[in-house]
């Protein structure tokens, strides 16, 4: 039986460093995208409302590695017994 | 501002102390973030392939479907040229939608593609939505465990499918309004040019074409991923918390503010690849 729990606590271990390695991109890139829209919406605040979808949806795209860590971290987590 | 009438008032009132006394009861440990779902393996005796059709997931659907269709069909039979609140809520949310569609798609295509974005747009944020519903009949024993109110964009198999819907409907209107040769030239670009001729690339047609399915998993897997994430630190956190209080405004950041923003970001997603697919 030890082998089985060295196991899972590699995966539980595996899952907090991919899940913290993994916020680092689309922390930086939601963060820029942010300031480049606050930017553009100080440049011309009659625009507001294209910036916003604009920037939301750049974030999103952004976002999607994050996302793809944490189903990683989850399929440790929850699928490796 | 908006008027609340008195047996508003007390429907909400009661509604807040019931929650509050019930969230003493319900017994949500952490162990049933993992626990299988409950599934459907056989139907009249014919096996259900790819393992079961997860109930919970189809029964949300169905209740969300079906209040669409109700307020499609029986609150539009109603509508009056002085407005009430719920038609100004659905004419601000159709204009809102006719205008984002004719923008990016120009006037005549964006009137062919609004009703499926903003379809596309009210189911996922309902979808969304309907998780903040505690289920109350949790705290009584001997119910079947399906009987859940649980978000159905939390299975995969939701944001999938609705992900796989919207390639095909972007490829197949790309191949019906450009052409069946210049859509599958689109992919070879840009053309390496030797004299007069014109070689595809097959090095970026190759990378194009994986693009293209990378965009579907990662269309669905994003719904997918914020919604799950969402609703497992809710989980988590009322643990913490003996789900006192603080659940609320984790419900009110994680349920609603998160899943208006990915429902926009879904709708707009599948606005932009159709518009990448027809547009010259």
């Amino acid at each position: 039986m030890e082998g089985a729990e060295i196991i899972k606590a590699a995966a539980v271990l595996g899952a907090g460093i991919c899940m913290g390695f993994g916020a680092i991109g689309p922390g930086i890139g939601e963060g820029f995208a942010a300031g480049k829209a606050c930017e553009g919406v100080a440049r011309e605040p009659e625009n507001v409302n294209l910036i916003t979808r604009t920037m939301l949806i750049g974030q999103a795209v952004s976002e999607s590695t994050g996302i793809y860590s944490l189903v990683i971290a989850l399929l440790m987590l929850f699928v490796i017994k | 501002m908006v008027r609340i009438s008195k047996n508003e008032k007390i429907f909400l009132v009661c509604v807040l102390v019931i929650e509050v006394l019930l969230s003493f009861f319900i017994k949500m440990d952490m162990s049933t973030i993992a626990e299988p779902r409950a599934k459907l393996l056989t139907i009249f005796g014919w096996q259900i392939p790819f393992n079961g059709i997860n109930i919970a997931t189809v029964l949300n659907t169905w209740v969300i479907m079906g209040f669409l269709v109700w307020v499609a069909f029986v609150v539009s039979r109603r509508f009056t040229p002085i407005p009430s609140r719920l038609q100004s809520l659905i004419e601000m949310y159709v204009q809102g939608f006719d205008t984002l569609c004719r923008e990016v798609l120009g006037d005549k295509r964006g009137r062919q593609y609004m009703p499926l974005v903003s379809t596309l747009f009210v189911f996922v944020v309902l979808s969304n939505w309907i998780g903040v519903i505690p289920s109350f009949w949790r705290v009584f024993k001997g119910l079947p465990h399906w009987m859940v109110i649980e978000e159905p964009t939390r299975d995969l198999n939701t944001t999938l499918g609705l992900g796989i819907m919207c390639f095909v409907i972007a490829h197949v209107s790309g191949i019906y309004f450009k052409g069946f040769g210049k859509y599958v030239a689109e992919f070879f670009e840009p053309m390496i040019e030797i004299g007069n001729m014109r070689i595809p690339n097959l090095f970026m047609g190759i990378l194009n074409i994986v693009g293209e399915f990378g965009k579907t998993i990662s269309h669905s897997f994003r719904l997918f991923g914020n919604i799950l994430g969402g609703s497992i630190i809710i989980i988590v956190i009322s643990n913490l918390t003996k789900y006192i209080g603080l659940p609320v405004f984790l419900n009110s950041f994680f349920g609603l503010f998160v899943g208006a923003i990915q429902a926009f970001v879904f709708a707009m997603l599948a606005l932009v690849y159709i518009s990448l697919m027809v547009n010259e």
